[in-house]
């Protein structure tokens, strides 16, 4: 995302213009959903996260403060605080109803059969698998670095150095496409 | 200070801060080794280029109809608060209005209490009255009803001729009355006023106002050889009797 679009959303955002919502959308619907659907691992449940997300976006607008965190961080903060929220709830629910397979919960890199989902795959199979459960395990799981250490059996100096390897890693594969891919869409555009 | 740093990178505050799962206490050290540290800001900024990233790698095509859900939601929320302020609007104003109405109660009931002393006042000076007029009333019967009541006929002397009136005279009791019953009429710029000689003393007794409330009776003060006057003086009354115009002397 360009700055000065970033800039844009944002000033919108403060002036309480509802096309601040559309523009996220357009520039962030997909990864927030993605993001969401991580989590909670339902179709329909992530579209409920999503909604309930930008709903939250819009009425937390006054509360971003730009010089604390990127317009990006702000959203993930929110989608996967939401989606976990919900995750959570929907057990509690299922639970109830049926004995559910807690273990699921944490089953890692298993995605649904949506076509749209084998591209993330192709994606991610780039980044060493070591890794990929890594940052799953903390940026979608909603575990701690001692969590992630108990439920992976990896001990935890390794999960720290696999967070920084892996992000890493991350940025040396897809920091410069994606630059490209900015300029790209800012040309189009 | 680098081994400072070092500690503070190992441990996993960052990363939490960047999901927003640190409690206060911790965020605020986060961003305060942020504010200080370029070695942290720089690591925080990468750890959030990142994130970023690796999120857009799960980026997951949304459904249709999905974004118009979601705009007609925020839409709900807008008319919500606007709603809002419509009855915050007049919940403020219902709320001057009760202020407005508070202070003209207070004030009104502020004056009914002043007003109410005054009347309370009133009633008191009424019953004082009343009481003082009982008691002029029941001496008078008393000194008109006993047998050893004096009764004196008073005529005018030759200034006022056609002056009649009656002293009432008890030793008993030590109260005497005068009834005026008839004055010759003064000329608008006088009055007749009625003074006591007691006890070698002078006492203005006030002027007389109506010759033709026969009924009434002015109180007498008693002495032993006491002299009432009827003298006429300038309107309002005087202070001192003027001698050459005493008109009737009643001696009791």
């Amino acid at each position: 995302m360009s700055i000065l679009l970033e800039n844009h959303i944002v000033e919108l955002l403060q002036e309480r213009n509802d096309k601040a919502i559309s523009l996220l959308y357009e520039h962030y619907g997909d990864t927030l959903y993605g993001v969401a659907y991580k989590v909670v691992r339902d179709e329909d449940l992530a579209q409920d996260v999503v909604q309930e997300s930008f709903v939250k976006i819009w009425k937390k607008s006054d509360s971003y403060d730009p010089t604390k965190a990127k317009l990006f961080t702000w959203l993930f903060r929110i989608t996967r605080n939401t989606a976990i929220d919900k995750l959570r709830s929907a057990n509690n629910k299922s639970d109830k109803e049926i004995q559910m397979d807690v273990s699921d919960v944490y089953k890692l890199g298993t995605e649904g059969i949506i076509p749209e989902l084998m591209d993330v795959q192709d994606n991610l199979d780039k980044i060493d698998s070591k890794y990929q459960i890594v940052l799953d395990a903390l940026f979608f799981q909603g575990m701690t670095q001692q969590e992630a250490s108990d439920e992976l059996d990896i001990p935890l100096g390794t999960i720290k150095s696999r967070l920084k390897i892996g992000l890493r890693e991350l940025k040396k594969i897809y920091g410069s496409s994606m630059v490209l891919a900015l300029l790209l869409s800012l040309f189009m555009n | 200070m680098k081994e400072k740093i070092k500690i503070f990178l190992e441990t996993d505050l960052l990363e939490k801060y960047l999901l927003g799962t640190t409690n206060q206490e911790e965020a605020l050290q986060v961003e305060r080794y942020i504010a200080m540290y370029p070695e942290v800001r720089n690591t925080y900024i990468e750890l959030q280029e990142n994130l970023e990233i690796f999120a857009k790698l799960h980026a997951i095509k949304t459904p249709a109809g999905l974004k118009e859900r979601i705009q007609n939601r925020v839409k709900a929320e807008n008319s919500i608060r606007s709603k809002f302020f419509k009855y915050a609007i007049a919940a403020s104003f219902a709320a001057l209005l009760f202020a407005g109405a508070s202070y003209f109660f207070w004030n009104q009931n502020q004056s009914l209490q002043e007003e109410n002393v005054i009347v309370n006042n009133k009633i008191q000076n009424l019953e004082e009255n009343m009481r003082l007029q009982l008691e002029d009333v029941r001496n008078q019967f008393i000194v008109l009803n006993n047998p050893r009541t004096k009764r004196l006929t008073v005529q005018g002397n030759n200034k006022a001729k056609e002056l009649k009136a009656v002293a009432y005279v008890n030793p008993v009791k030590k109260l005497s009355y005068i009834n005026v019953s008839k004055l010759p009429n003064l000329p608008e710029n006088q009055c007749y006023q009625m003074w006591a000689e007691v006890n070698g003393q002078m006492l203005n007794l006030g002027v007389i106002q109506e010759a033709s409330n026969s009924e009434k009776l002015m109180a007498l003060p008693y002495g032993e050889n006491a002299v009432g006057y009827i003298t006429i003086e300038q309107k309002g009354g005087n202070s001192s009797p003027t001698i050459e115009n005493i008109v009737a002397n009643i001696s009791y």
